[in-house]
């Protein structure tokens, strides 16, 4: 069978700090892996600073996809703004954080505080 | 594995078997692979066999043999593998009056679409089943009503109802 | 149009409670991801970038005002007020939870609509001329074709595990408006030399990685014989179609690996074993779908309008529409008019709840309740009286949908690329906005004449960008978006792919880009030439030489810049 395309961050070489990105199965909206639970708000995604951090977050993802929450979680590297808040590095993965560049009445942009 | 037909499970009367010793010593029918196949019937004239062949078999490979089986399963190596459908539909066009097998991990939501083709049964993994157990696959199979396909299944398509209809209207 | 009678509607009905298990059994865990996905989108539901997408299918590009309205209905309840015309004449919201997905079907069902098949490795959705029972050049109306090829590929038995998706259009006239010869299955309707009506079969063309023209498979097929002969196509095609690589999966690989000669003989000999009789449609069913596309009821009107032309002659801006929006019909007295949903700076192909609503309401009044969505994501009234056109004008302008742009440099077709779409590459909306804003002046697109610009944000191509006169496709390239411009690609008769001018180029030099080809065009240009034609007689050699000059002034000026 052809492999069929999966969610996945395009940054080459260094993968951290990184946040843990999915969708919410029922809902669809983009959520991510926070202190204890998912959350919407992309200011409150937890950072792994350190590999050992982020395999743990990696394996609550893959639980919580198969406990059926959660489709396609990946590890998202990000840079942090000087409040300590994650950006994602790939323009994609940005795109993901903010909600349409050509709406910005729509998505996490238009319903959170920017990550500043 | 459990095995499927319309009616719900039945026991297998067939046994699978990878070597030609364990074909003779089945504890049933043997099930055997095409590899096997011109052997085993040289070895044992007229005896009843299943075969099992690939989805991506060419069917002209598969006709010698079509008089002599008793089952044909198609091997399905993914349930988006849609080939088995295919030389399903050709192995009966070639007259084949065994029962036909879809055999591998396909999904209950496939079930019509199997029964359509000319398979009778399926043979799925425990992994299969653990998930999606019979009653799944009884229910699936009576989701949709009518087709549009003609040729398909035993009943009429719907292009064949609204004819038959439209005569029945006529005074 | 065609309307469902009871068969369809329990058949649509039936669709959506077996997607409503599917979505249940998913969430409890006996349908894995990888299970429902195919399922998903067997029913047209992605998951991309921020949400859900739902994409709805408008067979042949055929809608009336109560679906319409319908959709704007959906559009405000369940999304976020807009949706979105397509490539593929379809429609899709971008917003949509899965626990709403079946009720969303059932207000389709409601309106005599579904989401089948707008997706997946299955036949999709059939398209066909936007003209069809319009244009003066048609042999026959294609639309009971598309209509029955819709009815016979809804949940095939044998064939919705296909290797790839399978895309089927039609056309009934001689100018090809459907882009038949680059669908995996392209069918002209045709006249032989006895006056008998068929089809010339075309399989294996196709654009995304590799793009490919497609080859006469059958110059003439009897009409009555047309689905047992799809039916041998597809058989060769899901049996021996690679599912190896995914890349190398469509039906043109096929042809292409296989050899014209022997797929065409292999098609034959599967053809030949087939009871045709038991596959094909009833003679009266054919009749019975036909009756539906017959003519609306036209008034007997004189071919021109003292009314129009007293109103053109003191608009300049009806005029204007006129002259770029309108299409000539072969009923005398009547009009078909391109709605351009291409207002300058706005988003290809979106349509407002509101805007639904208001043109609706202008289809009901003035085109006998009947409108098209067309492949330039665009919408078409096929049959507007010349007397009422003024009117017509004036509500379309009421609701921002008069935009008289039509087939010009500022029409242009954008996939919803990286803004949207999981498997987009670059950015594709902003720069069909960034292109029109650059040649908004109205004087400036006229002058400049037809240039079809075509925008793809992925490899796959659902902008159809090799196609484009000037086509766009954005890719990632060193962690930056990045563009590469074509140019002489023809999705009509003479169809043809689109050349390479160069390197890929950044996000802010395309405008700048664009506008040297225009230049070049302009100079190179003979007589009343349009851009396509200019092209096609140059070749590609002078624009390659303008783009050139283009970069190498841009990079002058940007290491000016930084010294």
């Amino acid at each position: 069978m052809a492999k069929e395309h999966r969610a996945g961050s395009k940054v080459r070489g260094d993968k951290l700090p990184a946040i843990l990105m999915a969708n919410h199965l029922l809902e669809g909206d983009v959520v991510f892996l926070a202190d204890g639970g998912w959350t919407l708000d992309p200011s409150g995604a937890k950072i792994a600073h350190d590999a050992e951090t982020a395999a743990a977050m990696e394996a609550e993802g893959k639980a919580a996809a198969a406990a059926n929450a959660v489709v396609d979680p990946y590890l998202v590297p990000v840079d942090l703004t000087t409040t300590g808040l994650p950006v994602a590095r790939h323009f994609r993965d940005a795109m993901r954080q903010k909600g349409p560049s050509v709406h910005p009445d729509m998505g996490k942009q238009a319903e959170y505080a920017p990550i500043r | 594995m459990t095995v499927i037909t319309k009616k719900g499970e039945i026991a297998d009367a067939y046994v699978r078997a990878d070597t030609l010793e364990t074909a003779f010593e089945a504890d049933g029918i043997p099930l055997i692979p095409a590899s096997l196949v011109d052997e085993y019937v040289v070895a044992k004239p007229g005896t009843d066999f299943g075969l099992s062949v690939p989805g991506s078999m060419p069917i002209e490979d598969l006709v010698p043999y079509l008089a002599q089986a008793s089952l044909i399963a198609i091997e399905f190596p993914g349930f988006s593998d849609g080939r088995g459908f295919s030389l399903a539909r050709r192995v009966k066009r070639e007259g084949f009056a065994g029962r036909l097998r879809a055999s591998g991990p396909l999904i209950a939501d496939q079930f019509t679409d199997a029964l359509q083709c000319g398979f009778d049964e399926v043979e799925l993994p425990e992994t299969m089943t653990n998930r999606q157990p019979v009653q799944q696959w009884m229910e699936a199979k009576d989701t949709i009503t009518d087709f549009y396909q003609s040729g398909y299944g035993e009943g009429l398509s719907i292009l064949e109802k609204r004819r038959a209809a439209r005569k029945g209207a006529r005074p | 149009m065609y309307r469902y009678d009871e068969f369809d509607e329990r058949f649509v009905r039936e669709r959506v409670a077996q997607f409503r298990g599917q979505v249940e059994r998913r969430l409890e865990g006996s349908l894995t991801e990888d299970e429902f996905k195919p399922l998903r989108l067997k029913n047209g539901l992605y998951l991309q970038l921020h949400a859900y997408m739902l994409r709805i299918a408008v067979p042949y590009g055929t809608l009336n005002s109560r679906q319409l309205r319908q959709l704007a209905h959906i559009a405000e309840t369940y999304d976020k007020g807009y949706g979105h015309f397509t490539t593929r004449q379809n429609l899709q919201f971008n917003w949509p939870k899965l626990k709403d997905v079946p009720d969303i079907l059932d207000l389709l069902a409601d309106v005599e609509m579904h989401c089948i098949q707008t997706s997946g490795n299955c036949i999709r959705n059939v398209t066909a001329d936007q003209f069809a029972g319009v244009a003066k050049d048609e042999v026959e109306d294609p639309r009971p074709t598309a209509e029955l090829l819709r009815q016979w590929s809804s949940l095939h038995p044998e064939f919705v595990w296909l290797p790839r998706k399978f895309k089927i259009a039609v056309t009934g006239a001689e100018h090809d408006r459907a882009a038949i010869k680059v669908h995996d299955i392209g069918l002209k309707l045709k006249r032989n030399a006895a006056g008998e009506v068929g089809y010339e079969v075309i399989v294996g063309g196709g654009l995304g990685r590799t793009p490919m023209i497609g080859k006469v498979v059958r110059d003439f097929l009897p009409k009555e014989e047309l689905l047992a002969y799809l039916e041998a196509i597809m058989r060769v095609y899901n049996s021996e179609g690679r599912r190896d690589n995914k890349y190398k999966a469509r039906v043109k690989i096929l042809v292409h690996e296989t050899g014209e000669e022997e797929f065409r003989a292999r098609v034959e000999e599967e053809y030949a074993k087939l009871d045709g009789p038991t596959i094909n449609a009833p003679e009266e069913e054919v009749e019975r779908i036909a009756a539906y596309f017959a003519p609306p009821a036209y008034e007997d009107l004189a071919e021109d309008s003292a009314t129009l032309d007293g109103a053109r002659a003191s608009d300049p801006a009806l005029d204007r529409f006129v002259e770029q929006n309108g299409f000539a019909h072969k009923q005398p007295g009547y009009i078909a008019l391109t709605i351009a949903l291409k207002e300058i700076g706005a988003v290809p192909g979106d349509m407002s709840a509101d805007q639904m609503r208001a043109f609706a309401d202008i289809a009901e009044k003035y085109s006998f309740d009947e409108f098209r969505v067309t492949h330039s994501q665009n919408l078409v009234l096929p049959h507007v009286k010349k007397d009422d056109l003024p009117a017509v004008y004036a509500a379309l302008k009421e609701a921002g949908l008069a935009s008289a742009n039509a087939g010009l440099i500022t029409d242009i077709i954008a996939c919803p690329g990286l803004d949207y779409c999981a498997l987009a590459t670059a950015k594709s909306i902003p720069i069909a906005q960034d292109i029109a804003k650059t040649f908004a002046d109205p004087d400036r697109q006229k002058a400049i004449g037809d240039l079809p610009i075509k925008i793809s944000g992925c490899i796959n191509a659902c902008g159809h960008h090799h196609v484009g006169a000037i086509g766009i496709l954005g890719l990632e390239k060193g962690g930056r978006e990045n563009y590469q411009i074509t140019i002489g690609g023809d999705a009509t008769e003479h169809a043809a792919l689109g050349e390479r001018l160069g390197p890929g180029i950044d996000a802010g030099d395309v405008p700048g880009a664009i506008e040297a080809v225009v230049e070049t065009y302009l100079a190179e240009k003979q007589g009343s030439e349009s851009f396509i034609e200019t092209v096609r007689r140059t070749g590609a050699e002078p624009f390659k030489a303008g783009f050139t000059a283009f970069i190498e002034a841009r990079a002058a000026a940007q290491s000016e810049a930084a010294e």
